[in-house]
């Protein structure tokens, strides 16, 4: 943990102004998937309107600071509301929905919003895109860097607590059966709704950070195609812990740069990549790749190093108790 | 004025034929195997780049190239099903709604991302199946059109009498109903998760093979049928084949006349594209079994 903490501080010394704009990009990618795994993982709610959220608070906050003259913080946090009052708009309509329901729901809510965007071109600049005051003058993006990096672990701490607190075992109990969490005394209607307005809330704080950053919003980020990078994302690292999520976000966003002479083929990689995990390691290749490691370790050293719990490589039928997820992590 | 919307009227019903086909698609699947398959927009997009290669690098001429594409499809669909859809059958896997959820996405973006590089990012178009318009009075319509309208009814016609009368069909609805009392009477399912799944796929791909010439081919074609077959699916009703003609003829004409009637013409087009999305909300929204819903296929 504490290499991995000197590693990401001393990250902008250590590299030149192009992969440091990938690591700034990493932080807003390693949010969404964080928030979405929360979501999907925890929660059990497939939504895929997650990056609907982010256009919408990037959208927001950009909208409020071009036209009103807004601060650029007050801005950010006008975002994040929104997506909260939109999100647990759209978690209460989608109360009755479960699964694929729930899905095409949000489906249909991010192309809606996006086509929007497209259409009403004198206010949002349509697919020509907006113009957004940056967040930072200098000369490099060091500072955004470690302001993405402040609400990377913010973010991460307090979804960890939740996941951990009581939340986090009502989430997952209406997760694995709703009606029988009902019957345990969790407030179903209520905690749904929660999950999806603080999912959003998140996705919002990352979207008004990634506008801020990057200068210019185009109504792609919304898209079904970003979505599908950040659901490859999540489930390569493992969507249902938060962490693997994140570390999945980061590799990823690194390999999607590395790889950047292939052009189109990465695509084509990641969902490759997606099928497969999907398809023989449910659970995530970080968890995969910690089973494999933990096997080779002679027998007294196994389970002790504190990986398991935190990678959360509990799966549905055998949850862990709520401390034992993330405990190797703060 | 009254001849435009006549027009439009009649576009719109060739449109929703074709609808009505990809949803009729994506219900033969939802039903047997129990999954909403993200990925049938994709299958229908291939379709159409299937045909478009028959007729391109082949020769074969387009009507034949319509079942070429189809079988095609039909192939794809197997294989997708056989390499990444098994999991859903094995009393094992956990959570397989789930599962079938992101799966399918996956291959959607796969797909799309594959045909990017295979076709690349400009639109092509297919030769005509019938060059020139049918004239009826005052009414203008490419033959083109014409014949998808027609192509396409024949293929629901087919598709309602394979399900209806033929064993196959007998069997498919049986292992809808109940997997256990279908593999009690003898039914192999394993075949019919096949079966199903082509089918669905041949239907989607047919579908895309007709449109080619209308509208052109480009990797994101299948985007919004796929949203636009939802939409219609779940107003029809999950499960329900006529459910899903009917609504997707009602679909199609709508969304015309929507196009027809939208005050600001410099948006009409861009904000039919959302219609059918709002329809899909509202329906979700009022009454997620739909107009024709059966609830043994009720989604678990």
């Amino acid at each position: 943990m504490l290499v991995a903490a000197a590693l990401a501080l001393a990250f902008p010394f250590m590299v030149n102004a192009y992969w440091l704009s990938v690591g700034v990009l990493a932080m807003f990618y390693a949010i969404v998937a964080a928030s979405w795994a929360l979501l999907a993982g925890y929660a059990g709610q497939f939504s895929f309107g997650h990056m609907a959220f982010v256009s919408l608070g990037a959208y927001t906050s950009g909208l409020l600071v071009m036209t009103f003259g807004v601060p650029i913080p007050f801005g950010m946090v006008a975002g994040v509301l929104m997506c909260a009052i939109v999100g647990s708009g759209i978690g209460f309509v989608c109360l009755r929905m479960r699964g694929p329901y729930l899905a095409l729901f949000t489906v249909a809510f991010s192309e809606v919003l996006r086509i929007v965007i497209v259409s009403e071109n004198e206010v949002t600049g349509g697919s020509g895109g907006l113009e957004v005051t940056p967040l930072f003058h200098g000369r490099t993006d060091a500072p955004y860097y470690y302001l993405g990096l402040i609400l990377l672990v913010a973010s991460l701490a307090i979804m960890l607590f939740l996941v951990t607190s009581r939340w986090g075992l009502f989430f997952r109990a209406i997760r694995e059966n709703e009606d029988a969490a009902a019957a345990a005394g969790v407030k179903v209607v209520r905690f749904r709704i929660l999950a999806f307005a603080i999912t959003s809330s998140f996705a919002g704080l990352a979207g008004g950070f990634y506008g801020h950053y990057i200068g210019i919003l185009t109504p792609d980020i919304g898209s079904v195609d970003q979505m599908g990078l950040v659901v490859a994302m999540a489930v390569i690292g493992g969507a249902e812990s938060i962490v693997a999520a994140m570390i999945g976000a980061l590799g990823l966003e690194f390999l999607v740069e590395a790889l950047r002479s292939y052009g189109q083929w990465r695509l084509v990689l990641f969902g490759a990549l997606l099928l497969l995990t999907m398809r023989f390691a449910r659970n995530g290749l970080l968890a995969l790749a910690w089973q494999q490691f933990n096997a080779i370790l002679p027998l007294p050293l196994r389970d002790v190093v504190g990986g398991k719990g935190q990678l959360g490589t509990g799966t549905a039928s055998s949850p862990q108790p709520p401390t034992a997820r993330g405990g190797g992590v703060s | 004025m009254t001849n435009y919307l006549l027009i439009q009227a009649l576009n719109g019903l060739v449109i929703g034929i074709i609808y009505a086909v990809i949803a009729a698609g994506l219900t033969v699947i939802f039903s047997i195997l129990k999954i909403v398959n993200f990925a049938h927009g994709e299958v229908y997009m291939m379709g159409g780049y299937f045909a478009y290669f028959a007729i391109a690098l082949a020769g074969i001429p387009p009507l034949p190239a319509v079942l070429v594409a189809m079988t095609l499809s039909f192939a794809l669909s197997i294989l997708v099903e056989r390499a990444l859809l098994t999991p859903l059958y094995s009393p094992t896997t956990e959570r397989k709604g789930d599962y079938g959820i992101l799966v399918t996405f996956g291959i959607s973006i796969f797909l799309r991302a594959l045909a990017l590089i295979i076709y690349g990012p400009y639109p092509l178009r297919p030769p005509s199946f019938w060059p020139g318009v049918a004239v009826v009075g005052d009414l203008v319509m490419a033959w083109d059109r014409v014949f998808a309208g027609g192509a396409g009814i024949a293929m629901l016609i087919g598709l309602v009498w394979f399900m209806n009368r033929s064993p196959w069909g007998e069997a498919l609805n049986a292992v809808s109903q109940s997997r256990e009392s279908a593999a009690i009477v003898g039914i192999n399912d394993q075949r019919f998760y096949m079966l199903a799944f082509g089918l669905g796929g041949a239907l989607a791909g047919g579908a895309g093979a007709l449109v080619g010439p209308i509208y052109s081919l480009s990797p994101s074609m299948g985007l919004l049928p796929d949203t636009q077959a939802f939409a219609i699916v779940i107003l029809g009703g999950m499960g329900s084949v006529a459910g899903s003609i009917l609504a997707g003829l009602m679909i199609g004409v709508s969304e015309s006349m929507f196009v027809a009637l939208f005050p600001d013409p410099s948006r009409s087009l861009t904000y039919a594209q959302a219609f059918s999305l709002l329809i899909l909300m509202l329906v979700l929204l009022i009454r997620p079994t739909g107009l024709f819903g059966r609830t043994h296929v009720a989604m678990e």
